[in-house]
Parts: structure tokens; C-alpha cells; sequence
């Protein structure tokens, strides 16, 4: 092993740059070239949109204190599938064609031994298919939702959670001298993990999240409760996968998402085919206008969406990015390919791939976040 | 040509579907047939299902009996696509594994795996076209080729067209003009009526929000109108807010069409999120979830601009 390269996949994420300083400096320690491809796989793929050259070298005199710093010195692609590449061909017609042996080709002729891509659930798949092929790789597992099935912890999470808790700290205040209750969205589109964590974080009133269909009434019995007792203002925390109990009432064509749709892939496959998330801020807004209607008190919706995923990195997600970069390198070391780098407390272990396409790692009901949550007074909706 | 399958050898095409009593597709009451394959990609395109040349798999939850019951395709499939989750039996499909070559589907006895698109033969088609034929002489209508781009499979749509015009039906093609020439020339000598697209009128802008600038469309577009002046045209516009939704548009189009006589009208679309639900079922994103339809208002403002270009005084043919 001499030379190998590493990318990140669709998706800005808070420590990017600490996973490839991690990498660079274990690389280094072993005597080992990297090279990062910029914007996902379009470096190999569209070497011709960059004056300087598709492929960054990287050092560490480059990357230091990059891994402090917000940003991602590679880029991210949007998505490109190097078995889907939309492109125009000659005949100026659109289509997608599968590139995948010619990007295996170009980082041969690269002479890159293997590659450690950056990559959320959905292109693990793909990472998985290209493995199949051939290519030596060992994933490093990144999201904000931390829903990546046999880790503990995606390196992003601890950033977008503490950005969620602070901004659901000030949604408090706001509800508190506005006297209403702030309905707040966060990212969730099957787990629940970011809505449960920041909500107890904040003792939120009450947290609905994809793994548990609420029944509003019960949410509002609890914030009527704490009205009755003086208390005026109310916070409750939605995960924008959260879905109303079967045959409850939902707010027009406000439809709730299903949050049994668990295959990895975007828009794919809930009941009656419709898009899980039908747009960014349905659900609380369906949450606030019920919860209005049922308590008749004010209510305001308000979306943190993707607001989470910018920012610099937690000294969690900094020390995890750091401890993810070395172990995919210590894993190339040892020979392994096929992997992903996963933390299992008190180890980082490597999972074969295949075990970790296929799955969502979601809320179990024996959690202790929902035990920490019910201890603490919040309503979860059942 | 990867992008063709079927302009070469016999006149074979891969159909997406078959509409029977269409009132939208041209004059009277017409049978639409849905050729499969599209050389662009319009972000607000309504049939995702037409977009891929060849058959893709589909999957409705809905109809999935669970892995307890059947489970037959768990094991079928050899790129580990169609997986379990915790939550409930039923499957569920991992669209970044799977490669569309179909061997769910044959397993599946509810049919919640299927294929979109299907190889038929020009006579196949016809035949069930045919079944129509007393509503085209009452209603003046016939058959219409729809995509995708229909004029793609340039040799299957000229054989369908030919086939039709022989056994007495009219015809018609919903076109975007975005192929070569050579397929135009195959095609249009077989058409009545051609209802086509024209999207945006610069460039760059037809480049971001179809995939490709509108130079050749046009150039074919003019090529067309005056190589074919028999041939009835009527210009069309799907109406998207923010997109295209404005005068410079419409006027900018008007005096395109406009000194071209067998340009009959220039109808606007509405967008609708009609195809929304349909990219759920092929594992797709939709990424028009932000737009809505265009106001009553403006449609009627801009209509109006077209009924006074046509000389109507109003209320005049919306195709």
C-alpha cells in the first residue's frame, strides 16, 4: 500500500475535514501518499471541469488546522451514482450511463491502492456495488441523523445535535415571553435519534419521532396540564418523519409521512408510494395547527431543517472525524477492504459492508433515551 | 446509440403503457400510447416511469403480502436489493442496489414488483388501438404517440404511424423535438396533428432545468414547420411557476411560431404535481416538492395574451 485516496459523499456534514486530517496523518505515520478526489467521484469522472486536476495531494502541512475549521476542503457531490452518470451524449440527449468500470479503471491508472469515501447510508450502497467490482475500499460513516445501521455514532450527529439543542433553547425563550407553543422540526426521516436527544436535552414537552405514532390528544392533555398550572408556553420537538397513529385526523392535505419506510433510498417506497418527506416543515406545521386546534393555544411552527448540517464540528465530532480517518487507514493497514469503520463503544470495530447497507439504525422501544425521556416527563405521544 | 433501442432491426418498441379514451392528446377522443425513453430531463416531468429507454422495476408497498407469506423475491434477487426491515414483513427495495434486470417479478404473485415498460410489436399495439376505432370516427379522434419522447424510437413510432394511417386513424405525436433530424424525417411524414413543447426560449435556462439548451430543438422546430407544411402543429407550453410562467416567455414563443402558418395554436399546461407520487414508486426524487401550481389568475393573463395573438376574443383552444 502506498498510495491511496479518500472523497466525500453527497452531503456537507460538520467534521469532514477532521476525517481526512485523521486520514492523512495515520497515512503519513506509515509512510503512504493521499490523495483526495474532489466533489465525491467527479474528480475520476469529470477530471476536465478542474484546472488544477480532478485529484488533491493531500499533507499534513496542507490540512493543518484544517480539522478546527468548518467547510470541506474536497468538496461534495450532489448524488452522483457512477452507476447512473446523467450526462449528454453525443446526439445532445440526456441519459444515464453506468461509468462504474471506467471510474475502477481511472483510479487504477490513478495508481490508487484503495479508497476511503466519507459517505452517508444511501451511497454505502453504492460503495458496496463498487466493492463488488473490485474496488479496495474501507467507509467512513457520516450523518447528521445518525441513523447508519452498526455504528453507535455517525460523525456529524454530535454537531447538529448541539446546534439543534441551542437553537431549541432559544425557541423556549421566544415561546416563553410569545406565551405559545413552538412546534420545532429537525431532520429525522426514519430515526428519531436528533428529536429525542436535543428534546430531552432541552426537557422539551413533548418529542414525536418516526418510531412511535402519536396521538396528538395525549400530547395535548400534557400541555393542557401544564397550562392549567401556570404555565403558558410549551415546546415540542418533531422529527420531520413523525407520523400521527393510525386513522388519526392530520391537518388537510398536510399529510404526515410514513415513517416505515426504511429502504435507503430517497422518495422510495412508503404506503401508497408517496415520498416520506412530502416537503421540508409539513410536519410541524401539521403538529402546530392540531395542537392549536385541540389546546387552543397558540401555536408557531418553526423548521430546523437542514440548518444543522453547516457549522464547525463539536470536540466530539472532531475527535470521532480524527479517530475514523486513522482506523479506516489501520484498517487498510490490516489488509481489510469492504469495510466500514463503525464505533462500538469502547472500540472501532470493521463491519463488512453488507452488513451495514439495507438497515436503518432507528429508536428501539427499550432505548434508554425513551426511558430518559418518560422519567423526565416528556410526552413521546403514546 | 445507447440512448435508441429500438431503431434498429425489426420494428419492435418498449411501451410504457396504452390510455384509451384520452381528451387531451390531440383532436376528438384518442388513444394514447406511451412510448418509453426521454432525451431530457424536465425537474417537473410527470411520467418519471417514461423517462429510462429501457423496462425498470417498480415496487407498491401497498400490495406486498409479506416475507412470511411469500418472500420468494428475498431470495431472487442477486444484487441483495430487496431486503427486510424491523418494522413490518413486507420488502423493501434498495433502488441503489438494484439493476432492473427483473427477476423479482416473475416471483411476486400480488405484482407489487412489476416492470414499467414493456417490448410489444407495431401489430400488438394496433390491434388493442383498434379496439377504439368507433370512438375516433364519432369524435374525430385517433391515435396519439406520447413518451418520454416518442420520436426516440424513431422506426417503432414511424411503423406505429404508418400502421394507424393505413387502418384509416388519424394520427398525432407529443414531441420535444430534442433528436436528431434523421428521426424527425422518419417520423413526421405519418403525423396529422404534432403537439409539441417549447419550454423555455433561452438556452442556458432550457439547459438548467431540462438538461440540455434548446438550440437543436429549435433549429428542428423551424426545419419541421417548413418542411412539413401540410402537417398540423400546435405549440405547447407546460406552465411552471417561477420557471417559465411569464410574458417574455409566452411573447418570446408567439413570435417563434407565429410566421409559421401551420402553427394552429399555442396551448399552456398547468404544471401539476401529478407525477409526484409515481417517483415513489421507482425510488426517485421529486424535486419540484416546492412549486405549486400556477394562480388562475396568471394562466388567465397569460392565455389572454395568446387569444389576442390568434386574433380570439377569448376562451379560445387550450390544448
Amino acid at each position: 500500500m502506498k498510495r491511496i485516496a479518500i472523497n466525500c459523499g453527497g452531503n456537507y456534514v460538520p467534521g469532514l475535514n477532521a476525517v481526512i486530517t485523521g486520514t492523512v496523518l495515520a497515512a503519513h505515520e506509515l509512510g503512504w501518499e493521499v490523495v483526495g478526489i474532489r466533489d465525491g467521484f467527479d474528480g475520476l469522472l469529470f477530471p476536465e471541469r478542474y484546472p488544477g486536476g480532478g485529484l488533491l495531494t493531500l499533507t499534513p502541512q496542507l490540512l493543518e488546522n484544517c480539522s478546527a475549521s468548518g467547510g470541506a476542503i474536497l468538496g461534495n457531490a450532489t448524488r452522483t451514482d457512477p452507476f447512473r452518470v446523467r450526462q449528454v451524449n453525443t446526439e445532445n440527449m440526456v441519459e444515464e450511463v453506468d461509468r462504474s468500470g471506467e471510474l475502477i479503471a481511472n483510479i487504477a491508472a490513478e495508481k490508487i491502492d484503495a479508497v476511503i469515501p466519507i459517505v452517508g447510508p444511501q451511497a454505502l450502497s453504492i460503495l458496496f456495488r463498487l466493492h463488488r467490482q473490485g474496488l479496495r475500499t474501507v467507509c467512513v460513516p457520516t450523518s447528521v441523523e445518525n441513523d447508519v445501521a452498526v455504528t453507535q455514532l455517525s460523525f456529524g450527529f454530535n454537531s447538529a445535535l448541539s446546534f439543534a439543542v441551542e437553537m431549541l433553547e432559544r425557541v423556549r425563550q421566544a415561546a416563553q415571553s410569545a406565551q405559545k407553543i413552538g412546534v420545532v422540526e429537525v431532520l429525522g426521516e426514519h430515526a428519531g435519534w436528533l428529536a429525542l436527544q436535543a428534546g430531552i436535552a432541552v426537557c422539551a414537552d413533548a418529542v414525536l419521532i418516526p418510531e412511535i405514532p402519536y396521538d396528538l390528544q395525549k400530547v395535548a392533555s400534557r400541555l393542557q396540564e401544564k397550562h392549567q398550572a401556570g404555565r403558558a408556553s410549551g415546546l415540542v420537538v418533531v422529527a420531520e418523519g413523525a407520523m400521527p397513529r393510525d386513522g388519526q385526523e392530520t391537518i388537510g392535505e398536510a399529510v404526515a409521512p410514513d415513517s416505515l419506510k426504511a429502504s435507503l433510498s430517497p422518495g422510495a417506497t412508503g404506503e401508497g408510494g408517496s415520498h416520506v418527506i412530502e416537503r421540508s416543515g409539513r410536519a410541524a406545521q401539521a403538529v402546530a395547527r392540531q395542537l392549536q386546534r385541540l389546546t387552543d393555544q397558540a401555536t408557531y411552527p418553526l423548521v430546523l431543517g437542514p440548518l444543522v448540517k453547516g457549522g464547525p464540528p463539536t470536540a466530539v465530532d472532531r475527535q470521532l472525524g480524527l479517530g475514523y480517518g486513522a482506523g479506516a487507514v489501520r484498517a487498510l493497514d490490516e489488509d481489510r477492504s469492504g469495510v466500514m469503520v463503525a464505533f462500538q463503544p469502547p472500540d472501532l470495530k470493521f463491519v463488512p459492508l453488507a452488513e451495514a447497507i439495507n438497515q436503518v439504525r432507528t429508536v428501539p422501544a427499550s432505548s434508554l433515551f425513551i426511558q430518559i425521556a418518560r422519567s423526565l416527563g416528556i410526552a413521546l405521544g403514546n | 446509440m445507447a440512448n435508441s433501442p429500438a431503431n434498429t432491426g425489426a420494428p419492435k418498441g418498449i411501451v410504457l403503457n396504452i390510455q384509451h379514451f384520452s381528451t387531451h392528446d390531440g383532436p376528438g377522443m384518442r388513444t394514447t400510447v406511451f412510448l418509453k425513453g426521454c432525451t431530457l430531463r424536465c425537474k417537473w416531468c410527470s411520467n418519471p416511469e417514461s423517462i429510462q429507454p429501457k423496462p425498470e422495476l417498480a415496487y407498491n408497498l401497498r400490495k406486498c403480502i409479506g416475507k412470511d407469506q411469500c418472500g420468494f423475491c428475498l431470495k431472487e434477487c442477486p444484487e441483495f436489493a430487496i431486503f427486510n426491515v424491523d418494522s413490518d414483513t413486507k420488502v423493501r427495495v434498495n433502488w441503489d442496489l438494484c439493476t432492473n434486470c427483473g427477476k423479482c417479478v416473475p416471483v411476486c404473485p400480488p405484482q407489487a414488483l412489476y416492470l414499467f415498460g414493456q417490448e410489444m410489436t407495431v401489430d400488438q399495439v394496433l390491434d388493442e388501438v383498434e379496439q377504439d376505432s368507433s370512438f375516433y370516427r364519432e369524435s374525430g379522434g385517433g391515435i396519439t404517440l406520447s413518451g418520454g419522447e416518442c420520436q426516440l424510437q424513431a422506426d417503432f413510432a414511424a411503423a406505429l404511424l404508418a400502421g394507424a394511417h393505413q387502418r384509416g386513424i388519424n394520427t398525432a405525436i407529443e414531441t420535444a423535438f430534442n433528436v436528431p433530424w434523421s428521426h424527425v424525417e422518419k417520423v413526421l411524414p405519418h403525423v396529422d396533428t404534432v403537439l409539441h413543447d417549447i419550454k423555455l426560449t433561452l438556452p442556458e435556462r432550457h439547459r438548467k432545468w431540462t438538461g440540455v439548451d434548446n438550440t437543436r430543438i429549435r433549429e428542428n422546430l423551424k426545419r419541421a414547420y417548413e418542411a412539413f407544411p401540410d402537417k398540423t402543429f400546435i405549440a405547447r407550453t407546460p406552465l411552471i411557476p417561477g420557471v417559465n410562467d411569464d410574458e417574455e416567455h409566452i411573447r418570446a414563443t408567439l413570435e417563434f411560431i407565429k410566421p409559421h402558418k401551420n402553427v394552429v395554436d399555442y396551448g399552456l399546461l398547468p404544471y401539476m404535481r401529478f407525477g409526484e407520487s409515481k417517483y415513489g414508486f421507482l425510488g426517485k426524487v421529486y424535486e419540484m416538492q416546492d412549486f405549486e401550481p400556477p394562480s388562475p389568475e396568471s394562466l388567465a393573463r397569460l392565455r389572454a395574451i395568446i387569444d389576442e395573438a390568434f386574433g380570439r376574443s377569448g376562451g379560445g383552444t387550450q390544448t
